[in-house]
C-alpha cells in the first residue's frame, strides 16, 4: 500500500552489498543492525521457549479448570442463586470435591445448579447427604455438601437435590427489626407516664413512707394515725396476750403436777401397767396348762383312732359271726321245720 | 502575513489552530493505521521470510529479547516479591488471607505484569528503535539506502516490528509465569502438598473469558509497543522543525501515543473482566 518501492531505473545490483551482508551471519551486519553470532539457532530456541511456555500455561489452566477430571453431574435446586458463580467449589469437609458448571433456571422458577463432581471423589455423596449454601458477610458464597451416614449408597450420576441456604446477612434485617422493636418496648417502658415509671413513683412514695415517722407501719397501713392506733391496739393485744400467756403457763403446771407429780396419772399408769404384767404372767400359765390338756386330748383322740381301728375289725368279726349263725338258723330251718307258715300258696 | 495574523479575531485563530491541530492528530493516527496494516500485510507474506529477512529477522529478536527477557524477569521477581509480600500480610492482618492468592494473582498476574513488560520493551527496545530511524531519516542515510534499491521497509522496519511483538509475548509470558511461582513459594513454601489448592485458585482465577482478555491484552500491548514508535519513524521528515526539536518531540509524540494506546488497551480489559 505504502510501501516504498524501488525507483524506476535503479539496477538490482546496487542493493547487492546489503542483501550480501544480511546473508552472512558472521560476516559484518549491515549497518544499521548490530553483529549476533547464532542468530538463527538462538531465534528458535527463543521461539521454542515462548510456544513452551504458552502452551505449558495452556494445558496447566486447562489441568487447574479440571478439563482432564472424570465427572459425574449432580443437579442442585435453590429457591435463590444469588452468591453463586459459575466455576465456584463444591467443598466437602473443607476440600474441593466438584465446582458449578451451570446454573439455569428451571420451569418452576428455581434455580439449577449444575455441579460437576470428580469421580474420585464422589464416593464422599451419599443418598443422605445433604447439600448448604452459605453466604458470609465477608467474602463470597460457599456451597457445602455433608455425609452424616457414610455407610448409606452412593449418590448417582446425574441425581436432584434441594439446597438449604443459610444466609448470614440475611439476619440482619430481622435482627435489626428486633433491635428495633425493643428500643421502642424499652422507650415505652421508661417514657414518662409510663407503669415502669409510675412503679417507680410509687416505689420513691413508699420509701418516703418509710423513712417518715410512721416508718414501715404508716405504709402497712396508709397513714401515721392508723399507725399510731394499730400500735396502740397492738400492745393491748399484746397484753392480753401476756396474761394468757401466764395463765396458761399455771395451767400446764397444774397440768404438770397431775400427770407427772407424786400419786399423778402417771403413778396409776405405772401400777396399772405392772397389775397388766401380772395378769399376763398369769394368762401365759394358763396357756401353758391349756396346752398341756390339749397334749392330753391329742393322746386320748390318738388311742379313739386306735380304738375306732379295732372296732372296725371287730363289727367286721361281729357281722362275719353274724352271717354264719344266719346262715346256721337257715340251715336248721332247712333241716328242721320251724316255719309258722305251713301254707302253701299258689299261683 | 503578519497583518494577516494580527487582524484575524483570538477566536477564529484559535479555532484555526484547533482545526490544525485535530487534522494532524487524525493524519499521525492514519499513519499508524496504514502502517501497522502495511507490516501485518508483510508479516503474512510468505516473500518476507526468504533466507535474508529470515536472518535479519532472527538478529532482531535475539537482541530484543535475549537480555531484555533477563532483566525484566529479576525485575519482575523483585517486584513480585515485594508486592505479594505485602498483599499476604494485609490480608493477614485482615483475617481475609484465603483471598490473598486470588488477589495475587489477579494485580500482577493479569494486571501488572503485561502492562510492565509492554512497557519495557517500548522504553528499551522499539522507541529506542524508532529515535534513532528518526534520526537516519533526518540525517538522509534512509534514504540513501532506499536509493541504493534496498527494500528498508522489508528489512529493516519489519524486523523490528516482529521483534518488538515477540520481545513483549516472551517478556509477559515468562515473567506470568516466574510470578505464579512465586506467589505459590512466598505463600506456601518450599512444599509441594499446597499445590492442588493453588492450582484450584488459579483455575478459578483464570477462567475460560480472563484468560482470553489476558491473551489478548498482550497481543494489543504487542502491537501498540511495536507498531507506534516505528510507524512514525516510518512517516517522519514531512515537518519544517530543526532536526534536535524534531528529534525531542517525535520521542515524546511516540511515548504520548504509545501510553495512551496502552492505558486504552487496559481499561478495555479491566471493564471486560470486571464489568
Amino acid at each position: 500500500m505504502t510501501e516504498p518501492t524501488r525507483p524506476p531505473g535503479t539496477p538490482q545490483s546496487e542493493a547487492a552489498p546489503y542483501t550480501e551482508a544480511l546473508l552472512q551471519p558472521e560476516a559484518p551486519p549491515p549497518p544499521l543492525t548490530r553483529a549476533v553470532p547464532h542468530a538463527e539457532l538462538k531465534a528458535a530456541l527463543l521461539i521454542i521457549l515462548l510456544a513452551v511456555l504458552a502452551c505449558g500455561s495452556m494445558i496447566y489452566l486447562m489441568y487447574a479448570r479440571g478439563a482432564f477430571e472424570s465427572t459425574q453431574q449432580l443437579v442442585l435446586v435453590s429457591d435463590d442463586a444469588e452468591g453463586v458463580a459459575v466455576g465456584m467449589d463444591v467443598t466437602f469437609s473443607g476440600f474441593p470435591i466438584g465446582r458449578v458448571s451451570r446454573i439455569e433456571l428451571s420451569s418452576e422458577g428455581k434455580a439449577r445448579l449444575i455441579v460437576d463432581v470428580t469421580r474420585k471423589d464422589a464416593h464422599w455423596l451419599r443418598t443422605s447427604s445433604i447439600f448448604t449454601l452459605e453466604r458470609g458477610i465477608v467474602g463470597g458464597s460457599k456451597l457445602r455438601a455433608f455425609s452424616g451416614i457414610l455407610t448409606d449408597p452412593p449418590l448417582k450420576d446425574g441425581e436432584t437435590r434441594t439446597l438449604l441456604v443459610g444466609d448470614a446477612s440475611a439476619e440482619i434485617p430481622r435482627v435489626l427489626a428486633s433491635v428495633k422493636e425493643l428500643a421502642e418496648n424499652l422507650g415505652n417502658l421508661t417514657a414518662s407516664g409510663s407503669s415502669l415509671d409510675t412503679a417507680l413513683g410509687n416505689v420513691k412514695s413508699a420509701t418516703d413512707r418509710l423513712n417518715g415517722p410512721g416508718g414501715a407501719m404508716g405504709l402497712l397501713v396508709g397513714n401515721d394515725k392508723n399507725a399510731a392506733q394499730l400500735l396502740e391496739r397492738t400492745n393491748a393485744l399484746l397484753l392480753t396476750v401476756d396474761k394468757l400467756a401466764l395463765k396458761t403457763d399455771s395451767l400446764i403446771a397444774n397440768a404438770d403436777r397431775r400427770v407427772l407429780g407424786k400419786d399423778g396419772l402417771m403413778d396409776d399408769t405405772q401400777a396399772t401397767v405392772r397389775q397388766l404384767d401380772g395378769l399376763l404372767a398369769d394368762a401365759r400359765n394358763s396357756l401353758k396348762k391349756m396346752d398341756a390338756v390339749l397334749v392330753e386330748a391329742q393322746a386320748v383322740g390318738a388311742n379313739a383312732r386306735v380304738a375306732t381301728a379295732d372296732l372296725g375289725t371287730l363289727r367286721a368279726e361281729v357281722d362275719s359271726n353274724l352271717r354264719r349263725i344266719e346262715q346256721l338258723v337257715n340251715d336248721i330251718n332247712r333241716k328242721w321245720p320251724f316255719a309258722r307258715d305251713t301254707e302253701i300258696k299258689l299261683p | 502575513m503578519r497583518l494577516m495574523m494580527s487582524t484575524t479575531p483570538p477566536l477564529l485563530h484559535w479555532l484555526n489552530r484547533f482545526q490544525h491541530g485535530v487534522q494532524r492528530w487524525l493524519l499521525n493516527w492514519w499513519y499508524i493505521f496504514r502502517f501497522a496494516l502495511l507490516m501485518l500485510t508483510l508479516a503474512v507474506t510468505p516473500a518476507s521470510y526468504r533466507r535474508d529477512q529470515r536472518l535479519a529477522i532472527a538478529r532482531h529478536v535475539v537482541l530484543a529479547s535475549t537480555t531484555n527477557v533477563l532483566w525484566f524477569l529479576l525485575m519482575a521477581a523483585l517486584v513480585s516479591l515485594i508486592l505479594i509480600r505485602i498483599v499476604v500480610v494485609t490480608a493477614l492482618s485482615y483475617g481475609l488471607s484465603q483471598y490473598a492468592l486470588e488477589m495475587v494473582v489477579r494485580v500482577l498476574v493479569i494486571e501488572l505484569i503485561p502492562l510492565t513488560a509492554a512497557l519495557f520493551v517500548a522504553l528499551r527496545v522499539t522507541l529506542p528503535d524508532g529515535l534513532e530511524f528518526a534520526q537516519l531519516r533526518a540525517s538522509g542515510e534512509l534514504a540513501g539506502l532506499e536509493g541504493q534499491g534496498v527494500d528498508i521497509v522489508r528489512h529493516e522496519f519489519l524486523p523490528r516490528v516482529l521483534a518488538g511483538l515477540f520481545s513483549v509475548w516472551l517478556l509477559a509470558a515468562a515473567s506470568c509465569v516466574a510470578t505464579l511461582l512465586l506467589a505459590y513459594l512466598s505463600i506456601y513454601g518450599f512444599t509441594p502438598w499446597a499445590l492442588a489448592g493453588y492450582t484450584r485458585v488459579v483455575g478459578q482465577v483464570f477462567n475460560p473469558a480472563v484468560a482470553t482478555i489476558l491473551v489478548l491484552k498482550i497481543v494489543f500491548f504487542s502491537f501498540g509497543v511495536a507498531l507506534i514508535p516505528m510507524a512514525s519513524s516510518y512517516h517522519d521528515g514531512s515537518g519544517a522543525a530543526p532536526a534536535s526539536r524534531r528529534r525531542a518531540a517525535h520521542s515524546l509524540a511516540d511515548m504520548l501515543r504509545l501510553i495512551s494506546v496502552l492505558l486504552l488497551v487496559e481499561v478495555v480489559s479491566l471493564m471486560e473482566n470486571y464489568y
